[in-house]
């Protein structure tokens, strides 16, 4: 790598770390392109960053959603048993699985919940529902204090069951395709949960760090870390990452959608373009 | 332990991986920019000359300050980071007298260390 490509990676990675903070997802789908397409990175070596950056992203926003009451751990915490079961699920169906299939099928399934997000864009805080027995016994309601509407802003989630077994699929994605994990997540709180998108995003960051980390391990030793491409992603990612965790609280829901829409439709169309035999 | 503790606790875990692995990585990055990325920074060459992507060698080859494995000690960190939190959480969980997730969590904990550990 010469100098002026490792401040190339830099500079992107903090852009994805960025919009990923903001997001709640990983940042894999803006880094894995730059990096094949722009930089001429291996795919393998790319993903293999990808999994940093997506560990990064978690690990920097999180720091400051968890102190900040953004992120709700209690939900984190009780949806994570469902990602990791999953993850672990979808390494044991990869053997018999053809993936070509799942991700068409994902694909097609962003695409169309990237419809139902435009529907929702106008609504600030979700509609008010009577309060759900399961969600105050498993303490899945709080509040978060929203800056920028200037108060505190209460919560309960709303069908958690669905909201379980969408996360395990999330889980069982992430283990078989290694991608997707970050939007599924958000969109397993927002459109299943009724949790504030911003609750959502916050705590869909503090859950991927540990998604990545379960599969951290497979690519470590398969040698697809090199720290030449994984050490500026790293880097440029923990700058964005810190920078989009302050951001979120100047920003209305609203906006959170529209950076998170268009990531939605990239991951959707990618996914697809898996599918079919394009890798990039 | 009160909620805003337990936050606290939590959030400064995140915050010294973050800030450890970045410090390795950073360090490792640019003296692996000076040196070149198979050289060692005490001058002699390196034993293992290997790729940088192994990291079934990594004690000798920081023995030797070699850059690149001064920035993939920084990538375990960054990568030990999430996990660690887990289990901070599980404590967090029980301090605070909260026997149902502290379950969840330690489920959490064993589940994502089988993945790390066995599945591969």
């Amino acid at each position: 790598m010469t100098p002026q490509a490792d401040l190339g990676i830099f500079a992107i990675s903090v852009a994805a770390g960025l919009i990923g903070a903001l997001a709640g997802v990983g940042g894999g789908i803006l880094v894995i392109p730059a990096l094949t397409i722009g930089f001429g990175v291996d795919f393998r070596l790319a993903v293999g960053a990808s999994i940093v950056s997506v560990i990064a992203t978690s690990s920097g926003a999180a720091a400051a959603y968890v102190r900040d009451r953004m992120t709700d751990m209690r939900v984190g915490m009780f949806l994570e048993l469902a990602t990791t079961t999953g993850a672990v699920s979808g390494a044991l169906l990869a053997a018999v699985i053809a993936p070509a299939f799942l991700y068409v099928l994902l694909g097609v399934v962003l695409l169309g919940s990237a419809g139902m997000q435009v529907a929702r864009m106008g609504e600030e805080t979700p509609p008010k529902e009577p309060p759900s027995p399961l969600a105050s016994r498993l303490r899945l309601e709080s509040s978060y204090p929203d800056r920028k509407l200037g108060r505190e802003v209460p919560y309960s989630a709303r069908r958690i069951p669905l909201g379980f077994v969408l996360m395990w699929i999330a889980g069982v994605v992430s283990g078989l395709l290694g991608i997707g994990s970050g939007v599924l997540k958000v969109l397993a709180m927002d459109a299943a949960m009724r949790l504030p998108i911003k609750v959502s995003s916050a705590t869909s960051n503090f859950m991927i760090g540990v998604t990545a980390a379960a599969s951290a391990g497979i690519y470590l030793g398969r040698g697809d870390v090199d720290p030449q491409v994984a050490a500026p992603v790293a880097l440029g990612v923990l700058v964005g990452a810190l920078l989009g965790a302050r951001l979120l609280h100047h920003v209305s829901n609203r906006t959170v959608r529209l950076v998170f829409v268009p990531v939605l439709v990239a991951v959707g169309i990618e996914t697809i373009g898996r599918g079919v035999g394009f890798g990039i | 332990m009160t909620p805003e503790r337990f936050r606290t606790v939590v959030s400064a875990v995140l915050i010294v991986g973050v800030a450890v692995s970045a410090a390795l990585i950073g360090a490792g990055f640019v003296a692996a920019l000076a040196t070149g990325w198979q050289g060692s920074l005490l001058g002699t060459t390196s034993a293992t000359t290997a790729a940088t992507t192994d990291f079934s060698n990594l004690p000798a080859r920081l023995v030797s300050l070699e850059p690149a494995a001064i920035a993939q000690l920084g990538l375990l960190t960054l990568l030990a980071t999430p996990v660690t939190r887990v289990a901070a959480s599980v404590l967090g969980f029980a301090l605070e007298g909260d026997r149902l997730y502290s379950a969840i969590t330690l489920a959490v904990l064993l589940i994502l260390l089988t993945s790390i550990f066995v599945l591969r």
